[in-house]
């Protein structure tokens, strides 16, 4: 059996800021969630053995790439670690943190440091839209394509729509529990924003269709924000929770976890889904695979999950995916409440993608960091009650890089 | 929190009612807008969308005339008025409302000057229990303070209930404050404002604004924001304050003659257009600047003063600390400059805490107003990042500014609540 990676903490930074307007560079965004993260877990830069950076654009947003190298002027003591960059889209944040889980697996390290960072309101909405380009085959699905990403995920709607038809209420509301959500959260980008499922249901020029099908509150946000997150060996673990009177029984651990990569391009997903159970198989490859690894039935045994709802027919589908309901019937468990804060597995209590923001490369790291609050009872006004186990889903492009976690704790 | 079905404003046509009503809106409540005539209640309406970038907001608001009053106010749960700023007009208004609203209905008003007692002297027991200030800030879609200023009529029921609706509800950051001129924000933030306008007189409208420029904890250089704030409004609020508080920076209050003469000559700011204010566009769209002594424009002077672009390279690597070194350790002509400014902040703050908010919660309430109102670091964060309490006191001193006794009492170690303040450092 293998060792256990437990969470020892972290940091978000507030989704809502714009480092461009404040002036302030890349630098800056990795100076201040490190600084927060330190100082909410109460760790020594000294104790790092590692940073794993998780960032889809740098050198696009930013004009700066080698970003784990930044990581180590937050503090002298720094110099002379390992550090590295991780590139998988939106899924970036996640694929750092399983590097990080692999080598304090494999003894490596005891004490890793998980950055997820990223910058996107340096440059215009179409700028930006075309840059998020390059996580779909950019070449031969967004060349010379305003908004390429919003357009892919029609066509996913289309796929959905053509198998089992969709009411275009139970996406609106998605995104309106997305956005309630976020209201109970004090980093969320959108818990100031007015919405309402009528709003969501409306089209104008406040609620936009982006692509062909997609409203603006169908979409995630453009994001500044990072996230970070202490991966920490059993070893290490023990001697942090004597240190600090901590509970071995009540300390977060990854349970499990799952990673598929299906084709990149749409049109090859498109044909897999026409020939599959799921519209998604590799996405629901992930999610069992985690499930077979934390040793657990399905999504019986998890008490919410943090789920990549780039937009809201994402989430549509990670529904039926994550197996809440069978595949085609996602819309019950919107309908009955089951993916309410008050029902019984909670979608996005964070506020997710739609409500809380998606800076890009961040994202997975952000997911891990809520999954960890939710286990530790930490989360504040956005604690799912008793929350034991959750699950989270990053995905990258078009559902291309399928991540999965599973957080959870002995208590 | 349910006793809130629906709602009144008076005087929706102006910026604050609608937008303040737009708030109620948002939160579900059906808005009666009163205006003069229905285009200008309709006016409201539209900045009320605007503001919530939905359309949808304007099924939920509907607009009136004043001759609706007597049959539309008995339905009415909460009576917001936003008239002009004027003692008799608001009476008046105050006396009809006293005549036809419901029992128990919740009256407040966005006044930023007047007194509530005055306000409400002429007006039943009843209204009185239940009126008080419930003071936005603009925009209030984005600034989230909200000044409430209690009646001493309010019973502990109407208190509680208001600052959980309009916390809960309306999801404002509360701040209670007592019934003195300016209340708590305009008292503090147009103490520094005003004090810029006086050094413009020597120093020039540009070098005032790049020395205290956004990267010295706030949104907009103090000019700049007089010119988005307006001249004559700039006056109103501080010419109450002058006249009826004497406190150790009265002499701060004091509106300088070149600032009236613009005020005469209807140099208003923003609001006057091609005629400008301390800034002002000409036909090339090239930006001029106001010399105080002639009140001509001329082109903008581009300040460059390398210690202070040093301190601002630093803000935008996120290296707070090098850049905070820079303001307290120098000892350049401008960077006294800078620290008189930043520390009489900090003295003025501190002095109000018991005069404007209540003692009990510290500095936290003038925190609140000025980082959610004015969007500036607060000035707990700056003692905090100038090294504590009795750091920022030595500083003080050497400054020949008032040491606050708030100060002296306070323990070492950080004091600042509010979250991620960085975000006011502004490194442009």
């Amino acid at each position: 059996m293998q060792s256990k990676v437990y969470i020892l903490g972290g940091y978000q930074t507030d989704f809502a800021r714009n480092w461009t307007r404040e002036g302030k560079g890349i630098q800056a965004m990795i100076y201040e969630v490190m600084e927060g993260a330190f100082t909410a877990a109460e760790i020594e830069p000294k104790e790092i053995q590692a940073i794993h950076v998780g960032n889809f654009a740098g050198e696009l947003y930013t004009m700066q790439a080698h970003l784990g190298a930044f990581s180590v002027n937050y503090d002298p003591v720094l110099r002379g670690i390992p550090t590295a960059r991780h590139e998988a889209a939106c899924a970036s944040g996640s694929i750092a943190a399983l590097m990080a889980r692999t080598e304090i697996e494999a003894g490596i390290h005891e004490l890793i440091l998980v950055l997820g960072v990223e910058l996107m309101k340096s440059v215009d909405s179409k700028t930006g839209g075309s840059f998020l380009g390059t996580a779909a085959w950019y070449e031969k699905e967004c060349k010379g394509i305003d908004f390429p990403f919003p357009k892919l995920f029609d066509r996913l709607y289309d796929v959905y729509d053509e198998l089992y038809g969709v009411n275009y209420e139970h996406l609106a509301q998605i995104a309106t529990i997305n956005y309630e959500n976020a209201k109970r959260n004090p980093k969320a980008q959108t818990r100031n924003w007015y919405m309402s499922k009528r709003h969501a249901c409306s089209t104008g020029d406040y609620n936009r269709t982006i692509g062909t099908r997609l409203r603006a509150t169908d979409c995630s946000q453009v994001t500044d924000g990072a996230a970070a997150i202490f991966l920490a060996s059993q070893g290490y673990m023990r001697s942090y929770a004597k240190k600090h009177g901590l509970s071995l029984e009540k300390i977060p651990y990854i349970q499990g976890w799952g990673h598929a990569t299906a084709p990149i391009r749409f049109d090859d997903k498109a044909e897999e889904a026409r020939k599959s159970e799921y519209v998604l198989p590799h996405t629901r490859k992930a999610i069992t695979d985690a499930y077979k690894r934390a040793q657990i039935e399905g999504v019986e045994d998890i008490s919410c999950i943090e789920t990549h709802d780039c937009f809201t027919i994402t989430e549509y589908a990670a529904i039926e995916h994550f197996g809440l309901t069978s595949p085609g019937e996602g819309w019950k468990a919107i309908e009955n409440g089951t993916i309410e804060m008050d029902g019984s597995c909670p979608i996005n209590p964070s506020g997710g993608l739609i409500g809380g923001g998606h800076p890009v490369g961040t994202t997975g790291t952000r997911q891990l960091f809520d999954a960890y609050r939710q286990v530790a009872g930490k989360a504040g006004d956005y604690q799912v009650p008793g929350a034991r186990r959750v699950a989270t889903l990053n995905v990258g492009g078009s559902a291309t890089t399928n991540v999965v976690h599973i957080i959870g704790s002995n208590s | 929190m349910d006793r809130i079905k629906k709602m009144a404003v008076l005087g929706a046509n102006g910026t604050m009612g609608s937008l303040s009503g737009g708030i109620f809106a948002q939160a579900g409540i059906t808005c009666i807008f009163f205006a003069r005539s229905p285009e200008k209640a309709q006016r409201g309406i539209e900045n009320a969308v605007k503001q919530a970038r939905s359309d949808v907001l304007r099924d939920c608001i509907i607009p009136k005339t004043y001759d609706a009053l007597e049959e539309e106010l008995p339905d009415c749960d909460w009576i917001l008025e936003a008239v002009a700023e004027s003692l008799p007009l608001k009476r008046e208004y105050f006396s009809k409302v006293d005549r036809f609203q419901k029992k128990d209905s919740i009256v407040s008003t966005i006044s930023s000057s007047l007194s509530i007692e005055d306000m409400a002297k002429e007006c039943s027991d009843d209204f009185k229990s239940h009126f008080m200030g419930v003071h936005f800030f603009n925009p209030p879609g984005k600034l989230l303070a909200n000044e409430i200023i209690f009646h001493p009529n309010n019973s502990k029921e109407v208190k509680s209930f208001v600052s959980d609706f309009c916390e809960k509800m309306l999801r404002r950051v509360n701040i209670v404050t007592y019934n003195t001129p300016g209340f708590a924000g305009n008292r503090i933030g147009f103490q520094l404002l005003n004090e810029a306008t006086i050094y413009a007189e020597k120093y020039g409208v540009e070098k005032i604004d790049y020395l205290l420029g956004p990267y010295t904890g706030r949104t907009l250089p103090p000019l700049a924001t007089v010119d988005l704030v307006g001249l004559d409004v700039h006056k109103e609020i501080v010419s109450n304050i002058y006249e009826h508080v004497n406190d150790e920076r009265h002499d701060t209050f004091k509106i300088p003659r070149y600032v009236q003469k613009m005020i005469d000559k209807k140099m208003l700011g923003i609001k006057s257009g091609g005629v400008g204010g301390f800034y002002r566009f000409n036909d090339k769209n090239e930006k001029l600047a106001i010399e105080p002594l002639s009140l001509n424009y001329k082109e903008t002077e581009h300040f460059v003063d390398e210690l202070i672009e040093k301190i601002k390279l630093h803000l935008h690597d996120g290296d707070y600390k090098k850049a905070i070194n820079l303001i307290k350790n120098e000892q350049s002509d401008k960077i006294k400059l800078v620290k008189h400014f930043i520390l009489g902040y900090i003295s003025y703050s501190y002095s109000r805490i018991g005069e404007v908010t209540p003692p009990e919660i510290g500095i936290h309430g003038i925190d609140r107003v000025m980082s959610y109102g004015f969007s500036w670091l607060p000035p707990s964060a700056w003692v905090d990042f100038l090294g504590g309490p009795r750091e920022t006191m030595k500083l003080i001193e050497k400054s020949d500014l008032p040491v606050p006794e708030q100060l002296k009492n306070l323990p070492e170690g950080r004091h600042c609540r509010i979250p991620e303040v960085t975000k006011y450092f502004i490194a442009c």
